[in-house]
């Protein structure tokens, strides 16, 4: 909780700093394809590449620097584990091709900082702070083993470049690489933070 | 009108895009799909134990109720391969009125539900599959160990063996050992071998010698 209030006074300040109210943009729709690589102890859990994510970002711009949105989308982790056997707390002896799988649908409040509006190439920072539902399920076998749904707290930091199709347009392709920090107790699991990439289409929906 | 039917369009294909989630399940071989669980009575010495006789035929129960006992080419191979297997761990097979040390029951447990299964029913009625005077200890009752944490909703092949040794001293007929092979195909033919094999392999307790 107090990450969040952090994380919500940071990007307070850095709106305010730039000029918040200058308001002349209007709204965009980003279309993202991510991949993520689990990082930390999430590794424990999978350790896999996901090649499966997809977001979306609505994003109002305040100014030609500053933009404020909302930003959703979903990745998948997949991770199949050799047969083992596994000895369970009874006494039970388990062999069984164990698969975890894991799908993260975060809902953030994103903040967008463009470093040179105008210019062909122009790099941003960018951080996105709210919730994520993490929807955890282990199969034994084909067999459900263990599962869990929960809303957690998530941020994503992340750094990139916005290229326009054209002078000045606000329709351009972005490409980005972000930190994922999604807290998910549960289980022995700590959390399933993943380090992203993503290459993104904006749209221009109009002033 | 046009830009927000765009996005209605395009929101919509980002969250078709993003359930294309791999399947656990179907991303599974037949082979993988399979589990093998044992469970056993740890205060059991095996070594102690040095002669077997096994069901010659399958008890099919289903809904903890035993529906039949089938005697088909897969039972049995399944007889076969698990009587050959405990004879490779130095046990000796014999009749049953040789006084085996261990009795063996095959079982085909077939429920269509979905919940935790109550082994605990599924012991309880036990008497009902296999007589104890099967045996030769008429009167006598079931006791054990039992597997009762794992959901079941097909068809489980579950084998138990049965400590006949110490049944006249204890007047009861302990369970101390249990096998079940879950998962597709496992009533295949071919996939008996690799189910005995399994569950044997992560039994290395049981041993004659």
């Amino acid at each position: 909780m107090k990450k969040t209030t952090y994380l919500f006074i940071a990007s307070l300040f850095l709106l305010c700093s730039t000029g918040l109210f200058a308001q002349d943009g209007g709204l965009t729709l980003k279309l993202n394809y991510s991949l993520a690589v689990p990082s930390g102890s999430s590794k424990d859990v999978i350790s896999n590449t996901s090649y499966r994510g997809f977001g979306a970002e609505l994003m109002y711009h305040l100014n030609n620097k500053l933009a404020l949105g909302l930003e959703t989308g979903n990745q998948d982790f997949y991770q199949k584990y050799p047969r083992q056997l596994y000895k369970m707390a009874d006494g039970t002896e388990l062999s069984a091709v164990i698969a975890n799988s894991i799908q993260t649908v975060p809902i953030l409040l994103k903040v967008q900082y463009n470093l040179l509006p105008g210019a062909i190439i122009q790099p941003y920072l960018a951080l996105g702070a709210g919730g994520n539902i993490i929807t955890y399920n282990q199969y034994a076998g084909q067999f459900s083993n263990d599962g869990k749904t929960k809303f957690s707290f998530a941020a994503r930091p992340e750094a990139g470049v916005y290229v326009p199709f054209r002078k000045g347009s606000a329709a351009g392709v972005s490409l980005g690489a972000g930190y994922n920090y999604m807290p998910f107790k549960y289980n022995g699991i700590d959390n399933l933070n993943s380090i992203a990439a993503r290459i993104g289409v904006s749209f221009p929906l109009g002033n | 009108m046009k830009n927000y039917l765009t996005l209605a369009v395009l929101v919509v294909a980002v969250f078709v895009l993003g359930s294309c989630t791999k399947d656990p399940v179907k991303n599974l071989s037949p082979e993988e799909s399979r589990i093998y669980i044992t469970n056993h009575d740890s205060t059991t010495s095996f070594s102690a134990f040095k002669t077997f006789s096994i069901s010659d035929s399958v008890a099919i129960i289903s809904g903890n109720h035993l529906q039949e006992k089938t005697h088909d080419a897969f039972d049995a191979a399944l007889i076969a391969a698990f009587a050959n297997a405990m004879t490779q761990r130095g046990y000796k097979s014999v009749a049953k009125d040789q006084n085996p040390d261990f009795g063996i029951n095959v079982n085909n447990i077939i429920n269509t539900y979905t919940g935790y299964v109550d082994y605990g029913n599924y012991y309880n009625d036990y008497y009902g599959y296999w007589d104890p005077y099967s045996w030769g200890y008429p009167g006598y009752g079931y006791y054990g160990s039992y597997i009762g944490t794992y959901q079941v909703n097909e068809g489980v092949i579950s084998i138990d063996m049965f400590d006949l040794k110490n049944a006249p001293e204890s007047g009861k007929i302990k369970s101390v050992w249990n096998g079940v092979v879950r998962g597709k195909g496992i009533f295949n033919d071919g996939s008996i071998g690799t189910s005995v094999q399994a569950l044997f392999d992560q039994s290395t307790y049981i041993k004659a010698n």
